[in-house]
């Protein structure tokens, strides 16, 4: 079973302490939303997870291997994959090549031959199986960001993080992205996704985590933390936009009528109202 | 169909150097053979430059320093190197059996002294042998020194990106350029220091013998090595190295974070790319027969990069083909022509064209002018395909989405 532990990490960069004893525990294939308002350290704790920051003290087990002092490309061969906040796609390679690359690094002696049927496979999921011959950079924002999670797939780790994978993604390819979650998550791995938009990430998740100026303040199933008074507390005292959106979700009260999302249930009205059903415009 | 075009193309090619020096009988044989020769060489340096820089994205300006490396590696092995059959009692010598290694002491410049082993060999028998390492073995440490130096480097400069890594590499091209020049005993300094040619007793090929100073032997030695360079580096861009080199010239944390070695690969691109220079110089400066400090200025460092530029950087065959094209072009152009009444003085103009041609390749050509047409053969079809398959998979996907609501 996929176990991620997180034992007291803290990380200070200079005199700023971004992450202060955060601690928990994943036990299988759970599917974990990770919110705070910005500068709370959310991709600072990704970081650490992922190996790209040290942390200041504290240890983290993946699978019960430590690994804390790894540098991010083992931290991948363990099995924990992530997406990055801002797209980063190699885009002087084409699209079957930004596949091939995590494919061959998992495994020695093989040749992209070997994982031609495997990534037409993923592209085909991802609806960009027309594109495998261009350049990645001919990719539009979205089918970049389509592509960074073909990436992850054909990496194929027990854990993922995605950091801010619905930021500026239009309703059809998020209904994209969640058949995507739901298809790693169907496969056994672990998911955190990191997001700014509450209504996704309480539709989404079944456990969610809230950081605030490095602290874990909560952490447990979204009905009962968005009726947490500390986590209530720690976003009204703000003046944030965002942040009143929160308060806004967790006090149950909708945008408008035809947006309801009902914790899961919001889904398939989602794809109504994208318009996904309708024309397809091809 | 058009996919072999390329193969096709460069496997006449290659046949045709080949057969070249047999076929080519104009009166400036020589003149052409030695063309060849010194455009194998940049055609090296150039391709192996492209890997490193156009593939791998490490813009080093070191390269030429390697080069370097490789021919006063050999250089110093054939000067300082010597077996005997007995010892000298005089130079620094080393009993191997029955034979004895002795190190010479620096030549320094002045004619007038003689070494130590000249002044033992006076007072030997005539049957005591003096004969040298064959010189394959200078060229063989003079690469090998370039794969050590090539794997510090690289060590060294693995935190920099773009613009450090480019002034970390101008220091040390710079400082090695120093330190030849100022290290006069040993590599005698702006003097040059000598060195016999690649086969100094003459050779036989085919039936044929050539004489020590005959342009075929280093025409087929550095078309060899250049062969074996370029079909190396293609072999290298297809495999994984190739793919893991350009995904770490893409985005360095990505490459790291899909499980990418990224240290080893830029350690590694070093290192072989070091290998190649330091091997073309070696055979360049046997063939050549003297070197100086000034094979690593940074003026020949710019006429490779500039090679690669206009050849095309991300593509070994490119590079190759634009170093051969503008050695040809450089020497060619020498002849000046007369417009009216004004005479235009090619040997100096031609450096401008050139410097022209370099400024809008890099303004309106940034894939170079070789690696475009590579690419219309390789990538042929790709754009009919995406919309061809997009044709096809788009009403799908949309009565997939249908049927599931």
């Amino acid at each position: 079973m996929i176990t991620l532990r997180v034992n007291e990490v803290n990380k200070n960069f200079g005199g700023l302490q971004v992450l202060n004893g955060v601690s928990f525990e994943v036990k299988g294939s759970e599917l974990i939303g990770l919110i705070g308002p910005n500068g709370a350290g959310k991709t600072t704790l990704t970081n650490i997870l992922d190996g790209a920051l040290k942390p200041s003290s504290g240890t983290v087990y993946l699978n019960g291997k430590r690994i804390d002092p790894f540098p991010p490309y083992k931290v991948a061969q363990v099995g924990l994959g992530r997406t990055f906040q801002v797209t980063r796609s190699f885009r002087r390679m084409t699209v079957l090549e930004n596949l091939y690359v995590p494919a061959l690094a998992m495994n020695h002696g093989a040749s992209r031959k070997q994982f031609e049927k495997q990534a037409l496979e993923v592209l085909d999921f991802l609806t960009i199986a027309h594109l495998r011959n261009e350049y990645a950079r001919a990719l539009s924002g979205g089918q970049q960001k389509l592509l960074e999670l073909g990436r992850l797939l054909m990496l194929d780790p027990d854990f993922i993080i995605l950091d801010e994978p619905f930021a500026g993604v239009h309703p059809k390819l998020m209904e994209i992205i969640y058949q995507w979650i739901e298809r790693v998550n169907g496969e056994g791995k672990a998911v955190i996704i990191i997001s700014h938009d509450m209504d996704t990430i309480f539709s989404l998740s079944r456990r969610l985590l809230v950081l605030n100026y490095g602290v874990l303040i909560a952490d447990g199933d979204p009905a009962k933390v968005r009726k947490d008074p500390v986590v209530i507390e720690a976003y009204l005292g703000h003046d944030n936009q965002e942040l009143r959106e929160v308060s806004r979700v967790a006090a149950g009260s909708p945008k408008t009528a035809s947006d309801i999302p009902e914790n899961g249930e919001g889904r398939t009205s989602r794809v109504d109202s994208s318009g996904l059903t309708g024309e397809g415009d091809a | 169909m058009r996919k072999w075009v390329p193969r096709l193309a460069a496997l006449v090619a290659v046949g045709l150097l080949f057969a070249f020096p047999a076929i080519y009988n104009r009166s400036d044989y020589n003149f052409v053979m030695h063309l060849w020769i010194t455009a194998f060489f940049y055609a090296i340096l150039a391709s192996s430059w492209a890997l490193l820089a156009g593939y791998a994205g490490q813009f080093s300006f070191g390269h030429m320093a390697f080069m370097a490396i490789g021919a006063y590696g050999t250089g110093m092995f054939s000067n300082y190197l010597f077996f005997t059959s007995a010892p000298t009692n005089l130079c620094t010598e080393f009993r191997l059996g029955s034979r004895y290694l002795v190190l010479l002491d620096p030549i320094g410049v002045s004619s007038t002294k003689k070494n130590c082993l000249e002044i033992a060999s006076n007072s030997w028998p005539a049957d005591v042998l003096v004969w040298q390492p064959s010189i394959w073995w200078g060229i063989l440490i003079g690469v090998l020194l370039g794969a050590v130096i090539g794997f510090l480097v690289g060590a060294l400069v693995l935190r920099l990106r773009a613009a450090y890594l480019a002034l970390f590499t101008i220091g040390f091209s710079e400082i090695l350029r120093a330190t030849i020049s100022a290290e006069i005993p040993l590599t005698r300094g702006q003097a040059g220091l000598e060195l016999p040619p690649l086969f100094p007793h003459g050779i036989t090929l085919l039936g044929r013998t050539f004489s020590a100073t005959s342009k075929v032997p280093p025409y087929y030695v550095m078309l060899v090595l250049f062969l074996v360079c370029v079909a190396f580096m293609a072999w290298l861009e297809s495999s994984r190295f190739g793919l893991f080199i350009r995904s770490l010239r893409e985005d360095e944390e990505a490459a790291a974070a899909l499980g990418v070695n990224t240290v080893r690969y830029k350690i590694l691109v070093f290192v072989i790319t070091s290998m190649m220079a330091a091997a073309a110089g070696a055979v360049e400066a046997h063939y050549i027969g003297i070197i100086t400090p000034n094979i690593l200025i940074i003026l020949q460092m710019s006429l490779v990069i500039a090679m690669a530029v206009i050849g095309g950087l991300e593509s070994i065959v490119g590079a190759a083909v634009g170093a051969m094209i503008i050695q040809f072009a450089l020497e060619f152009l020498r002849n000046s022509f007369t417009i009216g009444s004004v005479t235009v003085d090619m040997s100096i103009w031609r450096l401008v064209f050139f410097g022209l041609l370099l400024m809008l390749t890099l303004r309106f050509w940034r894939n170079g002018l070789i690696h475009p047409i590579l690419l219309w053969f390789s990538r042929a079809r790709t754009k009919e395909e995406t919309v061809a398959t997009r044709q096809i998979t788009e009403p799908a996907a949309a009565s997939e989405v249908q049927e599931e609501s």
